[in-house]
């Protein structure tokens, strides 16, 4: 109980939500990268735009992992001098990284599914691709929104 | 904003001289014939005219097309020589072609020669295939010593099969003990699955051992056309694909032989595809007993060339404009700037002919947005680089090419961003100074870092977004002033800039919010007055009008959409920064600087390819959703002139 009171500790799990944005990516990257492979098992000619639309979801992860570094870099965790954090402080951290770590997550699986449909369309056409990408960047917007609501809480926060 | 204007061209001439014609028109390449399909229903054409055309004989160039096409696939199978990164047309000068042609070059005999090595190969492997499969199948039978094809003698029956390897082979074999005595049972392998088993009995008692086995899921194994022992048809059949082996080898020795051929067959691959187009687009011809008559388009800039070139025939020609509201395939012309980003439009759609081409419009932005998303010194170089050598040196064409230069531009615009935002591979070169050299050396920003201040590059981001926007309703604008439509321009595009400007002046305060107040009321009322002017009655007109002010919400998403252009950034950013810490942690010494070096080469790769693609795409998608959007309509069907489609040679017109 002593421990979810410890700010420094709040602050650590808040940068473990914010990069858990990577199991939505993982999940994405995985529904996208099966597809992928069918599609180049009839044309190996495909590998490059499908290689293109897979790693779209990816994106998330490396938002998530954005958020992290920079809860870890201004707790001072990254410098090895972590400062005191009061509960409040911590309880900031983990509220701010909650758009992040939760929206990414969602939105990266749901961008997966669109890029895996993404496949099978540049599968029978292959110039649409474009329009693949597009909508799967449809769905990355709110993931984007999510990192800058996340980014300007973490900042904000005094420490 | 240049779609090019296109003139139809009707032409009537002599059936004698249409092959000629054709051959020119072809050579000019500026001729789009469309199809004629309509008229042949046309009560008033149908008598007179039919439809020209030879569907055999397209087909069966497509036959001979494909066949070419398979030997050239196949013989850049055992191409040894090194291929270039892009594959580009060779340059032929046409002399060189017909000189090709005339010679009636060995291209053919070599064709059917290679495919016939090819269909050997083919057989020879399936043969090989079969041999594999046979010698699998008959290992776990090797210590069966009896030959395969005795299944019975005149007392005794003999049989093979398996068993799940779950059985216990023990139980079975007491089973069958207790059955009879006189049976002979024999394990002759196992693996993970399945036990290989053989009995021999007597052919009175097998029913009962039948029975016995199927209690343990016995399945029998036949061995058809096989003879003499598995151990001796498992060497057999070694020897026959070392057989085969020595064969495939001498064949492909032959075909590796006729690699030298490959020009030459890449030649006939495009002339035959030349004369294939030329049938084809007999097919949308229509003739007479003794004319032909031609329709299509020609862009209004090469009339002069067509004329010159038809004047040569005893044909009669007109020329006209698209009757209004006809729809006419587009060709975009731009300027050698702005060409390049043709690519992303294409990407959309093309322009329906009464739309403009957005290319040029938009070509700032996309370049700005890019650089700002990827926003570094390192990065812009590399695509600068890259981009700058793959066009200078391999001279790629079409869209691929296209597409390189617009990454050419958008890697300067990065490098700019970059020194603005002081991100050189990050903070990457700070980071190798310390480790290399254990120096202090910082590059400032020229203008601020987005770590730190991220609340104005955000606004900024905004800015520029409502910039775009206006760009865009701008263009809505001028395309209602072009089609006589100057009162719609200013209620639809007018008012919005007051109701947009207006709320944004009131937001920014001081002394523009007085202004803003009234800027943003008299936009309100002029929408609430007219944007329900098409509905009927005065009470659904005034309505819509308030109806639309909702609108509103729509142009703030948009502009919150241009939030991206920091959030990537600043995932490049600290990506970076991220590599760098990693880099450093082996600190100044000479294995720091290997695991600077290993971290940052992959490190930065990495970073690299995934936010250069994610700028491309939310690049694109701030001008497909956000821009094109505004005004934008799509669906143009593109300008598909007759004209030498061909795949390897480039064929020049020899200068004198």
């Amino acid at each position: 109980m002593e421990l979810l009171l410890n700010g420094n500790f709040l602050a650590i799990l808040a940068a473990a939500i914010a990069a858990m944005a990577g199991i939505g990516s993982a999940i994405g990257v995985g529904l996208v990268g099966s597809a992928a492979a069918g599609v180049v098992a009839e044309d190996p000619k495909k590998f490059g735009s499908t290689l293109m639309l897979q790693a779209l979801p990816g994106t998330q992860g490396i938002y998530g992992l954005l958020v992290a570094f920079i809860i870890l870099n201004k707790t001072g965790i990254i410098g090895g001098n972590m400062v005191e954090l009061t509960t409040v402080q911590g309880g900031l951290f983990l509220a701010a990284s909650l758009p992040v770590g939760i929206i990414g997550l969602i939105s990266a699986i749901h961008q997966g599914k669109v890029a895996a449909s993404g496949i099978m369309l540049i599968g029978k056409r292959p110039e649409e691709i474009a329009k693949a990408m597009v909508y799967a960047a449809m769905v990355e917007t709110y993931a984007v929104l999510a990192l800058l609501a996340s980014f300007l809480m973490v900042n904000g926060i005094q420490v | 904003m240049a779609i090019v204007k296109m003139n139809k061209i009707s032409i009537v001439g002599l059936n004698s001289e249409k092959s000629l014609i054709i051959n020119d028109i072809m050579d000019l390449g500026v001729v789009e014939i469309s199809s004629q399909d309509a008229k042949l229903t046309d009560p008033e054409w149908l008598p007179y005219v039919r439809k020209d055309g030879n569907e055999d004989k397209v087909l069966s160039y497509d036959v001979k097309i494909s066949k070419v096409g398979e030997v050239i696939s196949c013989l850049e199978k055992y191409d040894t020589t090194k291929r270039p990164l892009f594959s580009t047309r060779r340059n032929i000068t046409d002399k060189e072609f017909h000189n090709k042609l005339l010679q009636g070059f060995n291209a053919e005999e070599n064709v059917t020669r290679i495919l016939e090595l090819n269909k050997l190969l083919n057989e020879l492997s399936s043969e090989e295939n079969k041999a594999e499969a046979v010698i699998m199948s008959l290992r776990p039978w090797a210590g069966y010593d009896i030959p395969l094809e005795f299944s019975e003698t005149r007392y005794t029956f003999i049989i093979t099969g398996i068993v799940p390897s779950g059985i216990e082979i023990g139980k079975l074999k007491n089973d069958l003990d207790q059955q009879t005595d006189r049976c002979y049972f024999k394990l002759t392998g196992s693996d993970k699955d399945q036990h290989y088993i053989s009995i021999i009995g007597l052919k009175r008692e097998k029913e009962e051992v039948l029975e016995v086995l199927k209690q343990y899921g016995f399945n029998n194994v036949a061995f058809k056309d096989l003879e003499g022992t598995a151990a001796e048809n498992i060497v057999h059949y070694e020897e026959k694909i070392k057989e085969i082996a020595d064969e495939k080898e001498e064949i492909e020795k032959k075909i590796k032989e006729a690699v030298t051929y490959k020009q030459d067959i890449q030649i006939l691959y495009d002339r035959m595809v030349i004369e294939r187009d030329k049938v084809k687009i007999l097919g949308n011809i229509l003739k007479t007993d003794s004319t032909f008559y031609i329709e299509g388009w020609v862009p209004e800039r090469s009339i002069n060339e067509l004329e010159k070139v038809l004047n040569t025939y005893r044909c009669w020609y007109e020329a006209s404009e698209p009757a209004k509201g006809e729809q006419y395939p587009v060709l975009l012309h731009n300027n050698r700037l702005v060409e390049p980003l043709e690519a992303v439009t294409e990407l959309y759609s093309l322009p329906s002919s009464s739309n403009v081409d957005p290319t040029s419009s938009m070509w700032f932005f996309f370049i700005l947005f890019f650089g700002m998303m990827l926003g570094d010194v390192g990065y812009g170089l590399i695509l600068v680089l890259v981009c700058g050598i793959a066009v200078k040196k391999y001279k790629v064409e079409g869209t691929f090419g296209k597409m390189l230069k617009t990454l050419f531009y958008a890697g300067i615009s990065t490098m700019f961003w970059g020194v603005m935002f002081g991100s050189w591979f990050g903070d990457g070169v700070t980071a190798g100074a310390k480790v290399f050299f254990d120096a202090d050396f910082v590059i400032k920003p020229l203008w601020l870092n987005p770590l730190d201040e991220p609340m104005t590059v955000l606004i900024l981001s905004f800015a520029f977004g409502l910039i775009h926007l206006f760009v865009g309703l701008g263009v809505k604008a001028y395309m209602l002033i072009r089609d006589g439509m100057i009162l719609d321009a200013i209620f639809d595009v007018g008012f919005w800039y007051l109701f947009i400007i207006g709320p944004v002046m009131l937001l920014l305060g001081g002394s523009l919010a007085t202004a803003g107040k009234y800027i943003t009321i008299v936009g309100a009322v002029g929408l609430i007055l007219t944007q329900g002017r098409e509905k009927k009655g005065i009470i659904s007109k005034l309505f819509g009008g308030i109806m639309s002010l909702y609108g509103i919400t729509g142009y703030l998403s948009d502009v919150l959409s241009y939030s991206r252009l920091l959030a990537l950034g600043l995932a490049t950013g600290v990506i970076s920064s991220v590599l760098s810490i990693i880099g450093s942690m082996g600190g100044h010494s000479f294995l720091g600087a290997i695991l600077f070096i290993v971290v940052f080469i992959f490190g930065h790769l990495l970073n690299f390819a995934i936010n250069a693609l994610g700028s491309f795409v939310h690049s694109a998608r701030l001008q497909y959703v956000e821009y094109f959007g505004k005004f934008y309509e799509g669906g143009g069907e593109a300008f598909n002139p007759l004209m030498k489609k061909t795949k390897y040679i480039k064929i020049v017109k020899e200068e004198n």
